[in-house]
């Protein structure tokens, strides 16, 4: 008889019929290399039974749920607020003064796109460094890609590529980085877009917009607004986030977010 | 809760119609499990947690895209042992990047298990594991550690039945030898002999895991990334 090496694993497992046991039995005796590899086998088989699991470790699975709870907002029909997005997102929840868009590029290339301020309230003064925080990348108007019909992947990309522009413009120190934008841009159309997305209560306090699109995502029309996000006082923002709403009613559709790798 | 479990497959038809605790029962359920096949892949608690998240992260992704064409078991092991998968691969190539030639040990030691509360014993299995090339180990695990049928390895995996029962074979000489568990026997005779303990993972005959892998993606994809 050849090494019966396709019986070998379940000889040692206790699986075998008895014709086929009786078979390896009868080779065993004989052959010094599968009586090898069977005791081998064995004692390793008998070392893995010994590995007992272990507890999960406390939070490991709090940020998935967390994630789950933010997309489930996005759910026609659900009910959601500010709240649940700023404690998911923000360490920080206190409702602090949101600054307004940065939108130094913007005034550069589109005169009149409109400042917006919204709420202030229990102001720690933290806000006041979303500004300086910015980074070297201002936003430079709605870019329309409404040919493009964006995936979960699509927007990570795009998460990831604006945290590298950052990092390039960091580099680059004093230099000032822009997201092409499109010719067909209008102040009324970006100011509808902002307002979907400050509207869909996803900004954070210190988040501030750096790029924002008009395109599709899985199909559907849509806004996709990318933010520099940072904790405030100052301090250079260390992420991404992207946030994408349906154009006809501004419910949020998906998110996605990247870490700035730091210096 | 008072009514009886619910399957998985029901969990994920819940959460998808709107009901946002089936989600968390779904992780309540499998994060054990998930996490401690993590940390037989990988070896440490830290990886264990990355690809703990990796995978449900992916889960929940791909959720909605879950047709139920396989158990969502199954499906979940594969999505866990792809993300074990992909970070391993980074671990491998972070060392390079952030140490300079001269620091470069020989042979990279595997990495040393940081969980506290492992016995003297089974950190020493765990020693050994990681020296088993990462597409036997993925399979030894999976049934000599979590005692899942050699059929849902080879669903889990995406191989055919005869591979598993070759690479748990192969894979159990290999840890042995891990162990110092030497026998008299004629190795050096066979050109197929068990794969290498040497700590290079892939390196072992037959074990070539891009045409094996199973798909990380699960469920099928719709839309172009642009």
């Amino acid at each position: 008889m050849s090494h019966p090496e396709d019986l070998l694993a379940d000889y040692v497992g206790g699986t075998l019929d008895e014709r086929e046991r009786a078979a390896v039995d009868a080779h065993l005796p004989g052959c010094a290399r599968c009586s090898a590899e069977v005791r081998q086998a064995e004692a390793a088989r008998a070392a893995l039974s010994e590995l007992e699991d272990v507890p999960v470790p406390f939070g490991v699975t709090g940020p998935v749920l967390a994630e789950a709870g933010r997309r489930f907002e996005r759910r026609p029909g659900v009910a959601w607020g500010r709240f649940q997005w700023a404690a998911g997102l923000a360490a920080a929840a206190a409702v602090v003064a949101v600054v307004a868009l940065n939108v130094g590029g913007e005034d550069a290339q589109n005169a009149a796109a409109p400042e917006r301020t919204t709420a202030v309230a229990g102001g720690t003064g933290a806000a006041g460094g979303a500004e300086a925080a910015a980074p070297g990348v201002t936003f430079g108007g709605l870019e329309r890609q409404t040919d493009v019909n964006y995936d979960e992947a699509g927007i990570q990309a795009v998460a990831s590529e604006a945290a590298g522009a950052i990092v390039e413009a960091g580099d680059a120190r004093g230099s000032q980085a822009a997201f092409a934008t499109s010719a067909e841009d209008s102040k009324e159309r970006t100011s509808l877009a902002k307002e979907c997305v400050d509207r869909s209560g996803v900004r954070g306090p210190n988040d501030v917009l750096i790029r924002l699109i008009e395109a599709q995502f899985e199909g559907t029309a849509a806004f996709i607004g990318v933010f520099s996000e940072g904790p405030g006082a100052g301090q250079a923002p260390d992420h991404v986030v992207v946030f994408v709403v349906a154009k006809d009613d501004c419910r949020i559709l998906s998110t996605a977010s990247q870490r700035i790798p730091s210096g | 809760m008072p009514d009886p479990p619910a399957r998985d497959e029901d969990l994920v038809r819940r959460y998808l119609s709107g009901d946002r605790a089936a989600f968390a029962a779904l992780v309540e359920r499998h994060e054990r499990r998930v996490y401690n096949l993590a940390l037989r892949m990988t070896g440490r608690e830290e990886d264990a947690r990355d690809a703990t998240q990796d995978a449900f992260l992916t889960v929940l992704r791909k959720l909605s895209s879950f047709r139920g064409e396989a158990a969502f078991t199954t499906w979940l092991h594969r999505v866990t042992v792809n993300a074990c998968y992909d970070l391993l691969r980074k671990r491998q190539r972070a060392p390079l990047l952030e140490r300079g030639e001269d620091d470069l040990p020989a042979l990279e030691p595997p990495p040393a298990p940081d969980h506290a509360d492992a016995s003297s014993l089974s950190m020493d299995v765990q020693q050994a594991l990681l020296q088993v090339p990462e597409d036997f180990r993925a399979v030894m695990i999976l049934h000599d550690v979590h005692d899942l049928r050699q059929e849902e390895v080879a669903a889990i995996v995406g191989v055919p039945i005869g591979t598993v029962k070759s690479r748990l074979h192969r894979g159990r000489i290999a840890l042995a030898r891990a162990m110092g568990i030497e026998q008299q026997g004629r190795f050096s005779e066979d050109p197929e002999g068990p794969p290498s303990s040497g700590g290079s993972p892939g390196a072992a005959p037959g074990a070539s895991r891009s045409g094996e892998r199973a798909d990380a993606a699960g469920p099928s994809e719709g839309t172009v990334s642009p």
